[in-house]
């Protein structure tokens, strides 16, 4: 009887101690995910119905929310769109790949092909079953969306990052508010004449939490932080002078009280407490909101000569869609390209709205883009100038070099676990492991 | 179908009809998880099971050698050293303070207990508001009385400490209320007893009050230690992990391990079964514990 209770007491004790870790083996996500159906349907026995996931969660979701809504009222194909929109949009998706399901479109960065690639569906035959004129999209966005002669996107939005700078606080420092820096030294100049320890202002605000925004001043200095050798992936961090040039005048600013040592700059922004910023088009809208007298520009260029960095997001239709289903999204993506009777397109609403340059000539070419001062300054990039975003478009690892070894090599650095050097050093044994990965 | 009704109709069957909900659920939910955190643990697997090499224990090997891993054990260790003292014997001295049922009392539990109901995201980005450390209506404050900017969510070493804050302000109404019960429970008769013999009120609860509700505290320790070796929620809203990783707890490394581009199932899921074991023979040890005491 004694062996009985015992042997019950541990397997209660299992029990529990299963109840109390199964979160953990489970993943426990706290990301919330809102899902927003079209509002009014069409009867589906008519036509068909899509699912189309994405992770605009954000104001510029309720606007996606709006013109597929739109959408499904005006198409008369019977097509309805129904919308997910996570903020867990990566756990969303591979649990359900995992799960051998998946939503038939889904929005994401071009990247995705790298991890998802297997379960997306090859797409260039969209330009001849649609009336999509493929000369119409700028090559180097549509060669980011590619994988030889596979497309795996079609482009949505092109994503960019910028220079922000508040006029108000320029002037205060008794520098030109209409002359922004155009070189690294500058900005280091500008930024301590700016910054005012006594109302808490900073010149400059380069978080140390935000690895796009350091990835895209960082191959300014010192180019790409993988390239190809010969066939090869070949990470660029030792020795690299231009990064040890980042990372010094972080350092130095960030040393000198001219830089906070803040994971959260953008608000910081909108509060009117940062002189210059970088930050992608998003940040526009808090600063519109906050009412800042801002200007914007490109991102000073450095050694490593011109670079237009650039991220596409785009469509892409996955191995869940029938080939029904997968005609159904075409024509939806049609429609986002495709002009009214008065010339405007959801393409172009979504660019001038949300501030996001054009990938089509002809959106670049409507006067309601032309009008628009951030977007004429967005698209005023050398077009020749590498799109590359901080490793060669083609590399596979982005994602590993943006979430493990940029963090750890600019946080080493902003709370003086390593030197400069030291910490170069650390950054390339693990990009080198994350390239040998890829090279195998 | 009058059969059946009989059939389950006796005490000693119908009590399997009311806990088979809550059965299935622990085995979906709970058992088979884990059984497959188990089995991934030994594979070099990503989320999408595209395709999975056995490996045997290399995963347990990797873990063991990852310093972002053995830091995260650290962190976590710290965390749960500052959260379940804290935590528990707060939540019992508050307890002590609110347990007669007049309207005061009752207003302090409702206003102890409303953390526990706000969503930890919602939590967590009101803290990461009021705590920044340029903008935020606490440091402003402590700054206008001479105290100096404290940066509370960038500065490793501090860091912890106000994550830890943050997770026992949002959990410890729910410690408290459930002491709350139990001290109700005491018999009265004990209290005029004492009261009788000339014993003080710290006196009756040191002597009375606290061996009377031993089990409560025990049950309080066991789950908020599990709970505190799990923290997850509040540090990835709050700090995600930052700065300089002094505050990536053991799940929220898993999780990114698990979730992120490059998803690594299988060592996610030795990451998990290490601190399974950890759980494990820490509940043991204070089941032992506490049965020694009963």
């Amino acid at each position: 009887m004694k062996k009985m209770n015992k042997w019950k007491r541990l397997v209660a004790l299992g029990v529990s101690t299963m109840m109390v870790v199964s979160t953990a083996a489970c993943g426990s996500g706290s990301g919330d995910s809102s899902k927003s159906d079209s509002t009014e349907k069409k009867d589906s026995k008519k036509g068909t119905t899509i699912s189309f996931w994405n992770s605009f969660t954000g104001s510029d979701g309720d606007m996606l929310v709006e013109l597929v809504d739109r959408y499904n009222k005006e198409n008369e194909d019977g097509i309805t769109v129904e919308m997910d929109i996570s903020s867990d949009f990566d756990s969303q998706l591979s649990t359900a790949f995992a799960a051998g399901t998946g939503p038939t479109m889904m929005l994401s960065s071009s990247a995705y092909r790298f991890t998802y690639g297997d379960y997306m569906q090859d797409i260039s035959d969209i330009f001849e079953k649609t009336d999509l004129n493929k000369e119409d999209f700028i090559q180097s966005y549509l060669d980011y969306c590619s994988e030889g002669d596979s497309l795996y996107f079609v482009p949505f939005q092109v994503v960019g990052y910028y220079m922000y700078w508040n006029k108000d606080l320029f002037e205060a420092a008794g520098l030109d508010p209409e002359t922004p820096p155009t070189t690294w030294e500058e900005w280091q100049k500008d930024a301590e004449k700016i910054t005012d320890e006594s109302k808490n202002v900073y010149g400059s605000g380069i978080s140390y939490d935000y690895p796009y925004q350091i990835a895209h001043m960082m191959q300014r200095q010192g180019g790409l932080a993988v390239t190809d050798g010969n066939g090869k992936w070949k990470a660029n961090f030792k020795g690299n002078s231009g990064y040890a040039d980042f990372l010094n005048m972080y350092k130095t600013m960030v040393d000198n009280g001219d830089n906070p040592l803040e994971a959260d700059t953008d608000s910081m922004m909108s509060a009117g407490q940062i002189g210059i910023t970088v930050g992608g088009p998003w940040v526009t809208a808090g600063l519109d909101t906050a009412d800042v007298n801002y200007g914007i520009g490109l991102i000073p260029q450095g050694e490593a000569g011109d670079m237009n960095s650039v991220e596409v997001l785009g469509f892409s239709i996955t191995t869940a869609a029938s080939d029904e289903e997968k005609e159904a999204a075409y024509k939806f993506i049609e429609w986002w390209n495709s002009e009214d009777k008065e010339g405007s397109s959801p393409a172009l609403e979504w660019s001038v709205a949300n501030g996001f340059p054009a990938y089509t000539y002809s959106v670049q070419e409507k006067p309601a883009y032309k009008e628009s001062e951030k977007l004429s300054v967005m698209s005023s990039a050398n077009p020749d100038a590498p799109t590359d975003f901080i490793v060669d478009s083609s590399f596979p690892g982005i994602n590993d070099v943006l979430n493990d070894v940029i963090p750890e090599m600019i946080n080493s650095v902003a709370f003086g676990n390593a030197s400069v050097d030291d910490a170069l050093d650390k950054a390339q044994t693990a990009a080198d492991k994350i390239v040998d990965e890829y090279n195998k | 179908m009058k059969k059946m009704m009989k059939y389950w109709n006796k005490p000693s069957r119908s009590a399997y009809l009311f806990l088979a909900p809550s059965v299935i659920l622990l085995i979906l939910f709970s058992v088979v998880p884990l059984i497959i955190a188990f089995g991934l643990s030994v594979f070099d697997v990503s989320i999408t099971m595209d395709s999975a090499n056995f490996i045997g224990l290399d995963n347990f090997i990797e873990a063991f050698h990852d310093s972002r891993f053995l830091n995260s054990l650290k962190v976590t260790a710290i965390f749960t050293g500052l959260e379940v003292p804290l935590q528990v014997l707060g939540a019992l001295a508050v307890a002590a303070l609110i347990t007669k049922n007049n309207i005061k009392n009752k207003f302090f539990r409702a206003v102890y207990f409303l953390p526990v109901i706000c969503s930890a995201t919602a939590i967590g980005i009101m803290w990461k508001m009021i705590l920044h450390s340029n903008i935020g209506f606490i440091t402003a404050a402590l700054q206008s009385m001479g105290l100096g900017k404290i940066n509370f969510l960038n500065t490793p070493g501090l860091t912890i400490f106000v994550v830890s804050f943050i997770s026992i302000w949002r959990s410890f109404g729910i410690s408290a209320i459930i002491y709350v019960t139990a001290i109700q429970q005491v018999s009265a008769s004990l209290y005029e007893a004492a009261e009788m013999d000339g014993a003080g009120k710290i006196r009756q609860f040191w002597h009375i009050t606290a061996p009377s509700i031993r089990p409560t505290f025990w049950y309080i320790l066991m789950t908020r230690f599990a709970g505190a070796l799990q923290i997850f929620d509040i540090i990835y809203i709050t700090t995600n992990g930052g700065p300089n990783y002094t505050t990536e707890s053991t799940v929220t490394y898993i999780y990114s391990r698990a979730f992120s581009s490059r998803s690594s199932m299988g060592y996610a899921s030795a990451m998990s079964v290490i601190l399974f074991v950890i759980i494990m023979v820490i509940t043991v040890l204070m089941y032992r514990k506490m049965n020694q005491e009963e």
